[in-house]
């Protein structure tokens, strides 16, 4: 991609942001510099009409020249396998939660993450794609497995052998939570990866990077009052993730702007994106502008009029997870405009 | 996760060769699955179509069930995690999924005006729709059904197997009964037909409707009175204490007999006014006839900064509840306390001793004390539990139906 394109694409995002009154930094894709402006969270939206077609996508390979692009973006890096090690190193044990309920993200994007992150020495099966359970990851797609060649791939549930279903032996509080965590964290990975969907959420509004991980606790239900505010929030703020959490990966292909988490596609639109942040409330705060300019495009009420505001972003914010403040994200826009909803 | 006390095979070899062979199929899966981790567990074998709730537009479902009135969405669950919505259609997930199993003295639910000496099959599924920061019984109530171990035994079974133990009830107890209640109803129902009464002990978090449903079938209830103050409730609980005050009285209207427990924690609930004001809710609205049991916490859970009760608390409440009004006052959780047996409330004579679980109702005639002749409040026969009908609602529709 030409800088006088990517300058092109700046422009016309910025304008778009403009009109949509949301005031956000959006330049080109940089390259060799150091990985965000100082102060702000970048994160990066990359689209391509590849990414936009029905069903599971392009298959890994493509996604995965994509992926690399949006890396080098992120990290600032002229080589993509330089971005990746940014983030992980070779004696890492990565998990990449992936979201599988109702709808869930593509095994393409998974796969081409798994893949990618490799690059950087890592031993294939040192990656896990997981959820909760196995017969969800089956259900949206995935091959389960515990193989020696590539990353494995199973629910929690899985581990039950280790007893407590496989979540940890003691309740572990965060806040206002309570929960046993999913022993994939504890015991399988020294690293993290939110690799979620971006979709509307009936009680939270949105379901993004944040969201993600109550899939990493056994009682989630008891949870989701009060739009799941503090308690997202708190789920993330528990060291287990704060402290692994290395990289989001939203699998914005086709996102859902109503009647999620549920696999809706009625209400799905071809964005054809992807988008990459280290900051996973940044991540999902640009999420949040894209889901709410594509609700109002479509005629449908803003979430607060649906009374479903999406209140966890700031209390994650207040406890140190990221940034909920539009000034202070660095959005990188490849392709498309980002805010282009059309 | 280990069953409760009774032993397992020994349980089964009772409950039937369906529910056994069952099991036997399972333990043969759970022993060829070793520690593969991409088995998983099993998928439940106990789902059922939930009695209680509505259909909602986009597949969506209200449950209506208890006071929370979850909206569910399609492939989501309630706050209980037991009831999920597939496709439209509400599910539970633990019908007849029993985690626990146990025979018990009626006395440890409590009951204690309600055949005193006799035991109960006690039986529980995963599943809460509360969170006590302080629940004895975290380890399942605070589960989903798929992550404790499980048994599918069928209503029919389940009133075999008491009839078998020569049990006279069968107790939906340990976690909450209200987010298994079609499997307490059917259950109920049956045992009911068979001679075998049924008791729900309950934290009372249930809309009117599916409570006078439950009534038609049951033969008593023990309900979780938590505190006296909504603060507590929703702090400490992630409830209300208005629908719960709110159950007691429609209990009172349905003429079940119905015992109450408070769980006092330290510097929590155990103020004076407070107790005080329980005790005198419970007079004026419920009567003065009401067992009111006083029980005693032990740090667990998510409350372990706190030491357990001491008994100079217990009895405190207990004078402070009977010199409100209460007759029939009793404190939990402290073996050989005066305060486990019951007296005369007219010649003030022992009428019930206890001693832990051991029982000498010996003094009790006919329900009645052996002194003085004044009648005890309760239930004192089998017969008498059996031929309990409830009262209709006094316009002849329950509230919020």
């Amino acid at each position: 991609m030409s800088m006088k394109r990517r300058e092109f694409l700046a422009r016309a995002a910025a304008a778009s942001a403009a009109v949509a009154g949301v005031a956000v930094a959006v330049r080109p894709a940089p390259a060799g510099e150091a990985p965000a402006r100082p102060g702000k969270s970048r994160v990066v939206v990359i689209r391509h009409e590849a990414l936009a077609a029905e069903g599971q996508g392009p298959p890994a390979p493509r996604v995965r020249e994509i992926l690399d692009e949006a890396a080098r973006a992120l990290g600032g890096d002229a080589r993509a396998s330089d971005a990746w090690a940014r983030w992980f190193k070779p004696s890492d044990r990565v998990g990449i939660k992936v979201n599988c309920l109702g709808y869930s993200t593509r095994p393409a994007v998974a796969s081409a993450l798994a893949e990618a992150i490799g690059t950087i020495g890592l031993a294939p099966d040192r990656t896990i794609l997981w959820d909760r359970t196995s017969r969800e990851l089956k259900a949206a797609g995935y091959d389960v497995r515990d193989a020696a060649r590539g990353p494995r791939c199973f629910g929690t549930d899985a581990l039950v052998s280790r007893g407590n279903g496989g979540y940890t032996a003691d309740v572990l509080t965060s806040g206002a939570i309570g929960s046993l965590y999913s022993r994939i964290v504890t015991d399988e990975t020294t690293s993290l990866v939110s690799a979620c969907i971006l979709k509307d959420h009936n009680i939270a509004g949105l379901t993004c990077a944040l969201k993600n991980f109550f899939g990493a606790i056994h009682n989630p239900n008891k949870y989701h009052e009060s739009g799941g505010d503090p308690f997202i929030a708190d789920v993330c703020a528990h060291p287990l993730i704060r402290e692994r959490l290395r990289l989001v990966v939203c699998d914005a292909l086709r996102p859902q702007y109503q009647g999620g988490p549920s696999f809706r596609p009625q209400w799905q639109w071809p964005y054809g994106g992807l988008i990459l942040g280290t900051d996973p409330v940044a991540v999902d705060r640009i999420a949040l502008e894209i889901l709410s300019k594509k609700r109002a495009a479509a005629g449908m009420p803003a979430l607060e009029a649906e009374k479903r505001p999406v209140r966890y972003l700031a209390s994650a914010a207040e406890r140190g997870l990221g940034t909920a403040d539009l000034g202070r994200i660095e959005v990188v826009s490849i392709g498309k405009a980002w805010l282009d909803v059309g | 996760m280990a069953m409760h006390e009774i032993g397992r095979r020994e349980f089964l070899r009772t409950v039937g060769a369906g529910a056994c062979a069952l099991c036997a199929a399972r333990a043969c899966a759970e022993d060829a699955a070793g520690d593969s981790v991409t088995e998983g567990a099993k998928p439940q074998a106990a789902v059922h179509e939930a009695r209680w709730y509505d259909r909602l537009p986009d597949k969506a479902v209200r449950c209506r069930l208890c006071p929370r009135e979850c909206t569910v969405a399609d492939v989501e669950r309630g706050y209980c995690g037991v009831r999920e919505n597939q496709g439209g259609e509400y599910k539970t997930l633990v019908y007849g999924n029993l985690c626990s199993t146990n025979i018990d003295p009626i006395e440890k639910k409590p009951l204690f005006h309600y055949l005193p000496g006799t035991t109960a099959l006690s039986v529980a599924t995963a599943g809460c729709n509360m969170e006590c920061k302080f629940c004895q019984n975290w380890r399942v109530s605070q589960y989903r059904p798929e992550q404790v171990e499980s048994i599918v035994i069928p209503p029919e079974n389940l009133v075999r197997a008491a009839k078998a133990r020569r049990t006279p009830t069968i107790a939906y107890t340990y976690t909450e009964p209200v987010v298994f209640a079609e499997y307490v109803h059917d259950t109920a129902a049956l045992g009911r037909k068979d001679g075998v009464g049924s008791v729900m002990i309950s934290n009372g978090y249930i809309r009117e409707p599916a409570l006078r449903d439950l009534a038609k079938v049951l033969t008593a209830v023990k309900i979780d009175l938590k505190a006296f103050s909504e603060k507590f409730y929703k702090e400490q609980c992630a409830a209300q204490l208005a629908p719960v005050l709110a159950t007691l009285e429609v209990l009172k209207d349905i003429g079940i007999h119905t015992e109450i427990v408070t769980l006092l924690v330290p510097t929590l609930n155990d103020s004076v006014a407070e107790i005080t004001g329980l005790a005198k809710w419970i007079v004026t609205h419920l009567g003065p006839d009401v067992p009111v049991h006083f029980s005693r916490f032990h740090p667990i859970y998510r409350v372990k900064n706190l030491p357990p009760t001491p008994v100079e608390t217990l009895t405190r409440a207990r004078k402070i509840s009977m010199d409100a009004g209460l007759r029939y006052v009793y404190i939990g959780n402290v073996p050989f306390s005066e305060g486990e047996s019951t007296y005369c409330p007219s010649c003030g004579k022992v009428v019930i001793r206890r001693v832990g679980y051991n029982v000498d109702a010996s003094l009790l005639k006919s329900g009645a004390c052996a002194s003085c002749g004044h009648k005890i409040a309760g239930v004192w026969s089998q017969d008498d539990a059996l031929a309990f009908k409830p009262r209709p609602p006094k316009d002849g529709k329950p509230a919020g139906g």
